[in-house]
């Protein structure tokens, strides 16, 4: 709707204040599908969308250039799409969508379909662009990734929004549900004193559930009441992971 | 206005990059190259074999025509007739035949009362009865012999030669210049330009919706620059395709072409500037028309084998457009002709040629360039609504429903 793609039901789209329209806005869109010019060069079709955005030709044979090599494609400029392997191709799309400089960015499932090389490559370019000021939404289904960029969530199931807020403020309200502890003993036995059942022990390596901060605290001055070391200590709030399942789970 | 003509010129240099279109072009040039070279070659390798006119063998051996055959070498026919007053067996005259000493051969007899004429060739396939030319030029001849013998005076002599002027006149006021052939296969011609290049508009568009490039664009720029935009793109390719092959047709017909045959079938005189003009504004109406016809059927698909499909009414359409110029033409004179040169989808291939054969009333071209140019804007309406709702639809095929729908939605 903000990319005029669908259309609006009812109410208004503003950004700064204006009406959200192609002239208004500078915005770039990564498409969830996948879609490059199979038989058009790469350098035609990059300069063909860079026009269309408004760009200048000197301006947008930079732009495109230098993007090329930041994510390690100028190699096939001189090809055509067809030639490419699907990961490349959708750094190419993402070029498209960010080389004349939008203020506002949509991306839709950026990393779907990357390796681990090429999806560090694309985080850094988000990092990079976050950093600069660009505003992105970002529609995932990989919560990790989320997490790692996102200060504002929206969380939908089947149309129908089940949570939404700023990222932070969300995790705060809940509680802390989960202690990883490592020791050099078993501790089983300590663990069930405290009234905690639920664990998971690999290697004294233990994930432990608990009800907020204080189950966790209550269990460290014990071990260390009895001379156990512990190597690592951790309290954990639920992650948007947890809070997904939870949330859709409740809605279902 | 701007992003249409990046629009246009990247769909320019898109089709004059590609190897296909190229060697396609090239193919199509050669063909004319050597369409237009044929008589020459014909001519070539028969001219090796013979010189001078083929010969035909007279054979009358009962002496029927009492000498007077000899008079056929001077009525100028284009053959060098032998006259054999001997008996000349059928293997003799077969065996000369094959080895192509003679062309055809005549044998005269009597039979029953009545003079016998055979007139034998190698192969009856090409010819289903005896050359009118030989029939008329022996019947003279034989009814001059006869003539001569009853010693009539000269008045009387006089009055047996007919005395006819013939004259071909038509009962409709206008008078048809040039052939109607040659008319009908530049129509021919003129509907295939045009429909191709308009069939190019649905073709691109499908390609960009498989591609699946659509959302990227349709983000880019608004859905009316890219159809509107790719049409003006591929209509120019196309006027430059049709100039191209135009320009080079003219260049072989008048340097290859044996000396007077193209004027023959072809009244130069009425190819002037005005007829260059008026055939390049039908070329760009008609062609506009069918390409946002196509534009429109192209986004409705969302798979390539779905293609053939949607465009088929668009083919229909324009099957039905073309017949009804092309039919009419062979009456230039009739209404029906003249509607044809109005109706929109016949319009363009109907009137330039009306025009070139001087029936068509100015009041009529203007008609029909309004009618044309009216029916483009509502097309392109209908076209750009349609395509603007249909572009991202991935599912099945848009129907006729859908499509009344997309275009009530605002």
């Amino acid at each position: 709707m903000i990319l005029g793609i669908l259309k609006k039901d009812s109410g208004e789209i503003t950004w700064n204040g204006k009406v959200v329209e192609r002239k208004h806005v500078n915005f770039g869109y990564l498409p969830e599908e996948r879609g490059v010019y199979p038989k058009t060069k790469i350098y035609d079709q990059l300069m063909y969308f860079a026009r269309l955005k408004g760009m200048k030709k000197e301006q947008a044979d930079k732009s495109l250039k230098d993007w090329a090599k930041k994510l390690e494609v100028e190699q096939y400029l001189d090809m055509p799409a067809e030639k490419l392997s699907k990961g490349n191709q959708q750094k190419i799309q993402f070029i498209t969508a960010i080389l004349h400089d939008p203020e506002l960015l949509v991306l839709d499932e950026p990393f779907s379909g990357l390796d681990p090389v090429n999806t560090e490559l694309l985080k850094n370019v988000i990092l990079e662009l976050i950093e600069k000021g660009t505003y992105i939404i970002m529609s995932s289904h990989q919560m990790y990734s989320i997490e790692e960029f996102a200060s504002d969530v929206l969380i939908l199931n089947k149309g129908k929004t089940v949570l939404q807020g700023n990222l932070k403020k969300i995790k705060e309200e809940y509680q802390a549900n989960k202690l990883i502890i490592s020791t050099n003993v078993v501790i089983d036995n300590v663990i069930e004193t405290v009234g905690l059942k639920e664990y998971y022990n690999k290697d004294n390596d233990y994930t432990i559930a608990i009800d907020g901060e204080e189950d966790g605290y209550k269990l460290f001055h014990l071990l260390a009441e009895k001379d156990i070391q512990v190597t690592k200590f951790e309290i954990l709030k639920p992650s948007l992971h947890d809070i997904f399942i939870e949330k859709v789970g409740e809605e279902q | 206005m701007k992003d249409l003509w990046i629009v246009a010129s990247y769909t320019i240099q898109d089709m004059l990059k590609k190897k296909t279109f190229l060697i396609s072009n090239l193919v199509i040039l050669l063909i004319i190259v050597i369409g237009f070279n044929v008589p020459n070659i014909i001519s070539a390798l028969e001219g090796e074999e013979e010189n001078g006119s083929a010969k035909i063998l007279v054979v009358d051996s009962e002496n029927v025509f009492e000498g007077a055959l000899s008079n056929l070498n001077a009525m100028d026919l284009g053959y060098e007739f032998i006259v054999e007053t001997k008996n000349v067996s059928y293997e003799e005259i077969k065996q000369k035949i094959e080895e192509g000493n003679i062309e055809d051969a005549i044998v005269i007899n009597r039979k029953d009362g009545k003079v016998h004429i055979q007139y034998l060739v190698e192969n009856m396939a090409m010819m289903d009865e005896v050359p009118q030319e030989a029939v008329n030029s022996l019947t003279t001849i034989y009814s001059n012999l006869q003539i001569s013998k009853l010693g009539l005076s000269q008045e009387q002599l006089a009055s047996l030669t007919p005395n006819f002027e013939f004259e071909l006149a038509q009962t409709a006021e206008q008078e048809v210049k040039g052939n109607v052939f040659v008319v009908m296969i530049l129509s021919l011609v003129l509907f295939y330009a045009i429909y191709f290049c308009a069939y190019q508009v649905s073709s691109s568009i499908t390609t960009e919706k498989t591609s699946k490039i659509m959302e990227t664009l349709v983000t880019s720029t608004k859905p009316r620059t890219i159809v509107l935009g790719k049409t003006i793109g591929i209509g120019i390719v196309g006027i430059l395709q049709v100039a191209v092959i135009v320009t080079v047709a003219l260049i072989c017909a008048k340097t290859c072409l044996p000396e007077g045959m193209l004027e023959s079938v072809l009244d130069l005189s009425q190819i002037t500037p005005t007829l260059g003009v008026i055939t390049v504004i039908y070329f760009v109406l008609g062609y506009a028309t069918y390409a946002l016809l196509y534009a429109l059927t192209g986004s409705t698909v969302s798979k390539p084998e779905d293609v053939q499909t949607a465009n088929g009414p668009v083919a229909v359409v324009a099957m039905i457009g073309f017949y009804l110029a092309y039919f009419t033409m062979m009456n230039p004179t009739s209404n029906l002709n003249v509607f044809a040169s109005i109706f929109p989808i016949s319009a363009p291939f109907c009137m330039p040629f009306r025009i070139m054969m001087g029936v068509a009333t100015p009041m009529q071209v203007a008609t029909s360039i309004a009618v044309l140019v009216v029916t483009i804007l509502v097309v392109a309406n209908i076209s750009i609504k349609i395509y603007s709702n249909a572009i991202l639809n991935y599912g099945s095929r848009v129907n006729l429903k859908d499509m009344i729908k997309m275009y009530r939605s605002k």
